[in-house]
């Protein structure tokens, strides 16, 4: 989208009306307020150097913020306008952008880990210690480092319930699911990928637990773990491997399937609750277009299958997923960039005040003759721990994770029922959330209620659990 | 299809060229990453004369990373690794077991399964006699027996060294 587009209506199509007085040309000229006068600020405002890089002055008119959104590469992620509904919290309870905010996080403090870590045997643990007591902010950037990936993972796994209670996996969003699900096996890569790295015996000895997981699956699970791991045991191999793993390759792709999920997020519309009536995916010929839509009955939409918006072509199903009706659009910049804001602050907050209260845990070096008691695999992995510790591991180690991811990809096109009313979809709620309870059902009793042994204990008898 | 034979020929040809370049890349790669040789367990090991094995003991050898375990009547090289997670399996001296720490797998003290979660018994190493001396080859590991095996099954001796 060009500043052009906006200026002009496209042939067969008519304007977009932003509901604003029709700025002037002059309104966008640096003679406007905001370069007025003499001053130095001003004066580097009208440069013609400060205006190659900001085309647009901040003119609180209906189209300045449109043009401010179309001009900034990163106000572009936006769309200019959205619907007020999302501005709500109950929307989407900001989860999937909370995930966000905290890779941010860390990828910029995990960049400044990198600085002061060399990931041998033989160096990786006396690089932890001085981390801790030698760098400046060491300690601190690495508590906010660890508390930020265990709760990315929770938030990647409570922002995959909400989008599944919400039903916003339906068509035309089944893809941008499955990326999802991808998303939240990559972050479960890398918070296990950089657990290995500090060296010590939870780390260890957690590692050892779950990458012996793999080894489970029949036929290629003894030659899959020896590659994951770079050997028989875990030792300098394996902790290269999951060094490149997590600062290189899982970070990239955690980025480009993010891009795509985000992207996909615009082009696939806003999700709504509809009941099974209107969302057949058929769409009602004659039917009236909303104020912004313009529908011209040319060839390009029939070849496309979809429609004609001002835009360009859309897919049918992502315009009936709008809903029709008054314009309630609201514009994104200020009004979601400033919740997003305070979301984003508020994330740093939280994070920033675990990293002052709570120490990351360093145990003693690695020692591959002394097993602690009990030796836990992370505790996103407890739920799987504790499975294996009742079921033959064909049962538990293979067919219940692999059926758990499998069924999760091919959720969207299992669940054919286009209503996303909860009282439409009761078997599937139902269902999904069984499953949900028991993995944390078990997820809870591996972390807290085992001892050494893997013997019941009550939490508050000992507290066994490192994080 | 007749008229178009060329073009679909050379179509064909870019993605026939293009699926052998893929695999060919993605085969060497994965192959690259495979761990070299001789990187996991070590070589043979000489670990003195059997009489130093008493009956109904098992003696950590920390370099193979394995026991000796003497079961009264066989000596068997027994891996220290848990086939279940691949903890380190101490020998229990009171019960006269191999007794996990992780999750509570035990084991006879010829690595047989008793009880708990491992799906198989404790793994081996081939163990031979040369010129007096008893020799471990580490770089082989031969599964442990499956379980319902109970060769070397004695009665506890003792209490469990975990409580349980």
């Amino acid at each position: 989208m060009t500043e052009h587009d906006a200026e002009e209506a496209p042939p067969g199509g008519v304007a977009v009306d932003d509901g604003g007085e029709p700025p002037t040309r002059d309104a966008l000229e640096p003679s406007h307020a905001y370069a007025a006068g003499n001053g130095v600020t001003a004066r580097i405002r009208r440069s013609a150097a400060w205006r190659s890089a900001f085309r647009h002055p901040p003119i609180d008119t209906p189209r300045g913020r449109a043009l401010q959104g179309f001009s900034n590469f990163f106000l572009h992620v936006y769309p200019v306008k959205i619907p007020a509904r999302v501005l709500r919290l109950r929307y989407s309870f900001r989860l999937g952008f909370i995930s966000t905010v905290l890779f941010g996080i860390l990828t910029t403090t995990g960049i400044y880990l990198m600085f002061f870590y060399t990931p041998t045997v033989g160096t990786a643990y006396g690089d932890m210690q001085t981390i801790h007591t030698g760098v400046g902010f060491g300690q601190l950037i690495r508590n906010v480092h660890r508390w930020s990936a265990h709760l990315m993972v929770l938030a990647v796994v409570l922002h995959l319930a909400r989008v599944f209670f919400a039903g916003a996996y339906k068509k035309p969003r089944e893809f941008n699911w499955v990326i999802g699900v991808v998303l939240l096996l990559l972050t479960l890569g890398l918070s296990f990928t950089g657990y290995l790295l500090p060296w010590d015996q939870l780390s260890y000895w957690a590692v050892t637990v779950g990458t012996n997981l793999v080894h489970y699956i029949p036929l290629v699970g003894g030659s899959l773990a020896k590659l994951l791991i770079g050997g028989d045991q875990i030792g300098q191999a394996t902790l290269t491997r999951f060094y490149a793993l997590h600062v290189a390759v899982l970070p990239l792709t955690v980025v480009l399937a993010l891009g795509i999920h985000i992207w996909r997020v615009r082009k696939d519309g806003f999700a709504v609750e509809r009941s099974a009536v209107g969302a057949s995916g058929a769409f009602e010929e004659g039917a009236t277009a909303p104020p912004n839509v313009a529908v011209p009955a040319t060839a390009p939409a029939e070849l496309y299958g979809g429609r004609t918006r001002v835009l360009g072509v859309v897919d049918r199903e992502s315009v009936t997923a709008e809903e029709r009706g008054v314009d309630d659009t609201v514009f994104t910049w200020p009004h979601l960039i400033v919740r997003h804001v305070v979301v984003a602050l508020g994330v740093t907050t939280v994070v920033l005040a675990l990293g002052v209260l709570f120490v990351a845990p360093l145990r003693g070096l690695a020692n591959p003759n002394l097993t602690p008691e009990p030796a836990k695999a992370p505790w996103y992995f407890a739920g799987l721990q504790e499975l294996l510790s009742h079921f033959d591991p064909l049962v538990a180690g293979i067919l219940v994770p692999i059926g758990a991811i499998l069924t999760m990809v091919l959720l969207p096109y299992i669940d054919r029922n286009p209503s996303t009313v909860a009282r439409h979809r009761k078997v599937a709620i139902t269902i999904f959330s069984g499953l949900l309870g028991l993995a944390l059902v078990l997820t809870v009793i591996g972390t807290f209620f085992r001892g050494p042994g893997w013997e019941f204990i009550a939490p508050w008898t000992h507290w066994y659990v490192e994080l | 299809m007749a008229h178009n034979t060329r073009r679909e020929f050379l179509r064909t040809g870019w993605r026939a060229g293009g699926a052998l370049l893929v695999a060919a890349g993605g085969w060497t790669f994965w192959e690259s990453l495979r761990p070299l040789a001789g990187s996991g367990g070590g070589g043979k090991i000489k670990l003195g004369q059997p009489g130093n094995y008493q009956p109904g003991t098992a003696t950590f050898v920390p370099e193979g990373r394995l026991f000796i375990a003497n079961t009264g009547n066989a000596l068997l090289a027994i891996s220290q690794k848990c086939p279940h997670l691949g903890c380190q399996v101490p020998f229990c001296d009171s019960s006269g077991r191999f007794e996990c720490p992780c999750h509570g797998s035990s084991f006879d003290i010829g690595g047989e399964w008793i009880e708990g979660p491992s799906p198989i018994g404790m793994s081996q190493h081939p163990i031979t006699l040369e010129d007096g001396s008893v020799v471990v080859d580490t770089s082989t590991v031969n599964p442990g027996p499956p379980r319902g095996s109970a060769v070397h099954l004695t009665p506890a001796r003792g209490p469990k060294c975990k409580k349980g």
